[in-house]
């Protein structure tokens, strides 16, 4: 079998790729942007939360109390509240997420050893906000609570109360919990999809769009060159992408592949593979740009952001669009992604993954090319 | 120049016969219900220039996109190279050019690099490609553009960028499609120029175009109308079809009326605007220089100069399509072939 | 606009996106999967795990007697966090003796790792405070000991569904894309094909072809609104608690700056290709994430805080949260209404020019 002969197609679209700065800019510089964001802005931990005090005592007592929230990074000193009416303006106009009211009777019922309670008033728009906030502001308590329980103790003379219980919280994989962990695995499948599909989808309508498909149709050149042509490029440039979140991740969040890295590259190129499977398909399936980048974006791009895993997890979903996430590649290659990076399994934690994965790959191929050839002949 | 290199190990194809580069035979198109190219057979010799004209949406870019392996023929077998389209189609693309009317280079890259890459697609590398881009810059006329990108080339050069990367690998058959479109005059003579110098060479161009003084370039014409190959034959043999008529130009005051009053006369066989004049042809009866003068004198339109004329191509094309209009509707005589 | 599959695709786009964002997007953290390691087998540890179960946050998938199996069920995701119970646990209760209870979370997963943390600690310690009181009780103690407890109240949101912030976000969203994604296209477009050349020199003033450029996009994002609101309505059952003209009236100072940023973008692309990577990658995906929208304003550094405030998004969210879920008007959103105002104004104005001085 000759040499294929796919250099000539190989060097025009790098060159093309070279010339059009903006595509190299997003297949590079964009993941780059992404993981500075997701490791230093964007993040899941509720930190410097607005909180607003309304102090109905105003007691040693309750000032000691309510300090305990602004010790710690988590909660940020909005202002005290003169009166209750400006709880309403201040969650309406979204100027704090929480108010803490304390009420009049509380150091009196602590030191007569009855119990109280602090009203809690939470903006629960953000739900995931709030949600976490609940829980912080819920520990805090409760940790006050057992140092009042056992210091009334301690006053009517009996021995000190130990907990019974030692909570021991341990936890693996991630133990500061840096959301930067858990995103940078769907960066890299993220990335992967986009650029596959969309440059790929992109890259053969465009040629048909502007008449050259034409010409090339009309040389010797085989099919099978063509795509080959087409596609090695991104693939190196996705790859380059790839390895690139992988360094950065590493120098900045400390993000070390625990698993093998051969492990790894095979199932990314597999992925990749089957992203370019993909976006080969739509370029058979559309005439002009617009319409191809659309589907593409929409096959490829929002299915995985929203729904692969990537930041919102699946086990919340609804169970009918937990059945749509099975046919997502990307949710498979998260998984794997994930076990092989974060928790250094092998195989056999995911080989059920890895197994569709395979499968999609191959179907993508096989669709893509049947109608690819039909196209090209 | 150097001398286009023959193919040494040029194989016999299936037609076997080497006069004949392109070999048509009943070639069909449909799409669906409409059919684009209907049973068109023809002959095309080696190293002759053959034009295949007719009016926009005759059927000449499907006819080229099916001897170009673009399209698959409905019916009909064609063999071009000695190479069968329908079973051979890979050796068919090695031993042609094609040039699109839709400019088929990529804009955003230099000339030279557009050149680099056709030849790698069609297998040239090393000294051969060199030498090949010197001659594809020079004859194009890019000398010092090399580096310029292909979309700040104005029409007439990209024209001839597209001919060069068209033939960088020596084609022994040409096929171009509407290449002059939006090209000015002048461009288009030296585009002609060059392929003259090609068809000097040996090679065979297959042309398509509804330019008529394009038309009279070819050694060969083919009349396509409606889908249907209406006539073939050198320009002069087309022309002297027409020997059965006399063709008058007319100059007046008024040639649309003129022309009215003409049409329905029973000697009147076509008549056409032709500039600020206009044409008429006619039987040929005696002293229609004389009927006409005087049916014209009647309404009072001045006639400067009644002439009679060899008929042009235009002139014999208005005429095989109303005749053709005429056989479609049922009238009139079998089709004239050469 | 001519293109009928293009149309088709920006209607039927904005309601699928919006159905599934609705239905998928959520970070309510539930029926966390758990694995139960329980050596000591007692009324008392059973308990423990009962209220840990009972609740909605943890589901047992796993019993299992052996810590490694917590290894496996954590490495292929089978369980999320496993809870350990040592042999001697209920004896240790009785003596008054501490005993440890290990919590073990797959931190991969962060923030149902830190939520579920959060629900086990409390119900843990509050199931030691039960055995301290309980304990308190059997030895006769009549002093009970203060215990402090909060009581929530949570608004707008009462159920916490993250559905009820992610469909008005979705608003915002969509009328981004389809506005400022697909004016910026057609004009380019446009360009590309040289029919923009064609306008130009017929006596359209500049203004009136930015106008009419500008139309057909605006009315998508009208019809993208009262969309948004009937699915909101009627299927979500969220309805806007506000007033609905007030929201169709902001929506549209909201579509001016989508509409001028689309405007910009296409005064800025040459090709239709870079007009969508522009779009989506430079612009609309950065302001996605910092408007406030999934991740929380507050966390991100100052200077990135600072150039939130120049997010027309950011007020819009704000905007859409305060009318779908709070029900407040104009006297609290005012800012907000003014900011986009602002902003509307200054970046129609600048790409207005901008388009101008291409053309002429």
């Amino acid at each position: 079998m000759a040499a294929l002969n796919i250099m000539p197609i190989v060097r025009k679209e790098f060159r093309q790729i070279k010339r059009d700065k903006r595509i190299l800019g997003v297949l590079l510089f964009i993941p780059a942007m992404m993981l500075f964001m997701f490791g230093y802005a964007l993040n899941f931990d509720v930190k410097h939360t607005r909180l607003a005090v309304y102090d109905e005592e105003q007691s040693r007592l309750s000032r000691e109390f309510i300090q305990l929230f602004f010790n710690s990074e988590y909660f940020d000193y909005v202002r005290t509240l003169q009166s209750k009416s400006e709880i309403n303006e201040l969650l309406d106009g979204e100027h704090v997420r929480a108010v803490l009211v304390v009420p009049s009777t509380f150091s009196k019922d602590l030191q007569k050893g009855r119990s109280t309670s602090i009203q809690v008033i939470v903006d629960g728009a953000n739900s995931n906000a709030a949600a976490t906030v609940l829980g912080y502001i819920n520990a805090i308590i409760q940790q006050y609570s057992l140092k009042v329980m056992s210091q009334s103790f301690m006053r009517l003379g009996k021995q000190q109360i130990t907990l019974p219980i030692d909570f021991e919280p341990r936890i693996w994989y991630n133990p500061e919990l840096k959301s930067a962990k858990f995103l940078v695995p769907g960066l890299i499948a993220f990335i992967l999809m986009v650029t596959a599909v969309v440059s790929t989808a992109l890259s053969v309508v465009r040629e048909r769009e502007l008449g050259t498909m034409e010409q090339i149709m009309v040389s010797p050149i085989k099919p099978i060159e063509v795509i080959l042509g087409k596609t090695i490029p991104y693939t190196a440039i996705s790859l380059v992408a790839t390895v690139m979140i992988l360094v950065l991740g590493y120098i900045l969040f400390d993000i070390s592949i625990k698993g093998s890295v051969l492990l790894l590259s095979m199932v990314t190129f597999f992925f990749l593979v089957g992203g370019l499977g993909m976006g080969l398909l739509i370029s058979t399936l559309v005439e002009t740009q617009q319409l191809a980048f659309m589907i593409a974006v929409f096959v490829s791009m929002l299915p995985t952001f929203i729904l692969s895993g990537f930041v919102f997890p699946i086990r919340n979903m609804p169970l009918i669009i937990q059945g749509i996430t099975y046919l997502l590649p990307a949710r498979y290659f998260l998984v794997a992604l994930r076990a092989i990076i974060l928790k250094g399994a092998g195989l056999s934690a995911f080989w059920d993954q890895a197994i569709v994965l395979c499968l999609y790959t191959v179907v993508m191929i096989g669709i893509s090319s049947l109608r690819m050839r039909k196209i090209l002949m | 120049m150097k001398l286009w290199e023959r193919r040494q190990d040029e194989p016999q194809g299936i037609s076997g016969s080497s006069e004949y580069a392109v070999v048509a035979d009943g070639l069909t198109k449909r799409f669906g219900r409409f059919v684009a190219v209907d049973h068109a057979s023809f002959q095309v010799k080696k190293g002759e220039v053959f034009g295949f004209l007719g009016p926009n949406g005759a059927g000449k870019s499907t006819t080229i996109r099916m001897l170009c392996g673009l399209l698959a023929p409905s019916a009909g077998s064609a063999s071009v190279g000695g190479f069968d389209i329908a079973k051979n189609p890979d050796a068919v693309k090695e031993r042609i050019g094609y040039m699109s009317q839709r400019f088929s280079l990529y804009e955003d890259l230099t000339v030279e690099q557009n050149i680099n890459f056709y030849g790698g697609v069609y297998g040239l590398e090393g000294a051969r490609l060199e030498e090949r881009k010197r001659w594809a810059i020079e004859m194009a006329g890019l000398k010092g553009k090399e580096n310029t990108l292909a979309h700040a080339l104005s029409g007439g050069w990209r024209q001839r960028l597209a001919l060069g990367c068209s033939v960088l690998h020596e084609p022994p058959i040409l096929f171009l499609d509407e290449p002059t479109g939006g090209v000015d005059p002048v461009s288009r003579r030296n585009f002609w120029d060059l392929i003259y110098d090609l068809s000097h060479r040996g090679v065979t161009v297959f042309v398509t175009t509804h330019y008529m003084d394009e038309a009279e370039h070819c050694n060969t014409i083919g009349l396509i109308y409606g889908g249907t190959l209406i006539a073939i034959g050198s320009p002069m043999e087309l022309k002297h079809s027409l020997d059965r008529y006399s063709v008058f130009e007319v100059a007046c005051s008024n040639p649309v009326d003129a022309m009215e009053l003409l049409r329905p006369q029973p000697w009147t066989a076509e008549t056409s605007i032709f500039g600020a004049a206009f044409h008429v042809s006619t039987l040929n009866e005696p002293n229609v220089h004389m009927k006409i003068k005087r049916i014209l004198l009647k309404e009072q339109i001045k006639t400067t100069r009644i002439e009679k004329i060899i008929p042009s191509l235009e002139d014999v094309f208005i005429h095989l399509i109303a005749e053709e209009d005429d056989r479609k509707n049922g009238k009139g005589s079998p089709r004239w072939q050469h | 606009m001519q293109d009928k599959k293009m149309l088709r695709l920006s209607i039927v786009a904005p309601i699928l996106q919006l159905i599934i964002l609705g239905y998928a997007a959520s970070f309510d953290v539930s029926n966390i999967p758990m694995v139960v390691c329980d050596f000591d087998h007692s009324p008392s540890s059973r308990e423990l795990i009962r209220s840990l179960t009972s609740t909605e946050y943890f589901t047992a998938v796993r019993y299992c007697d052996k810590t490694s199996e917590i290894d496996a069920q954590l490495d292929d995701g089978h369980a999320s966090v496993a809870v350990v119970i040592p042999d001697g646990f209920e004896k240790d209760l009785g003596s008054g003796k501490t005993t440890p209870v290990q919590f073990i979370a797959d931190g991969t997963e962060t923030s149902s790792a830190s939520i579920g943390l959060n629900y086990a600690y409390l119900i843990i310690s509050r199931y030691s405070q039960r055995v301290v009181l309980e304990s308190l009780i059997k030895r006769g103690s009549v002093m009970m000991p203060a215990t402090i407890s909060a009581e929530f109240r949570v608004w707008y949101n009462p159920e916490l569904k993250s559905r009820n912030f992610m469909v008005p976000g979705v608003l915002g969203l969509l009328l981004m894309v389809m506005t400022m994604i697909l004016t910026s296209l057609a004009i380019v477009k446009e360009k590309e094909l040289g029919t923009l050349e064609q306008i130009v020199v017929t006596p359209i003033r500049p203004y009136q072809l930015i106008i009419g450029k500008l139309t057909p996009f605006f009315l998508i994002g009208i019809v993208d609104v009262v969309l948004v609101v009937f699915f909101a309505t009627f299927i979500f059952s969220l309805p806007v608690k506000g007033s609905v003209l007030l929201l169709f009236f902001l929506c549209l100072i909201f579509l001016m700056t989508t509409l001028g940023l689309g405007l910009f973008i296409s005064t800025i692309s040459r090709t239709q290709q870079q007009a969508m990577m522009t779009a989506i990658f430079f612009f609309m995906l950065p302001m996605i994430f910092f408007s406030g929208f999934v991740f929380p304003i507050e966390n991100m550094p100052k200077i990135i805080q600072y150039v939130s405030y120049l997010i027309p998004l950011r007020y819009f969210f704000v905007v859409v949260r305060g009318l779908f879920l709070k029900g407040v008007g104009l006297d609290i959103l005012w800012p907000q209404a003014a900011a986009m105002l602002v902003f509307g104004i200054a970046i129609l104005s600048m790409s207005v020019l901008r388009f101008q001085k291409r053309l002429g």
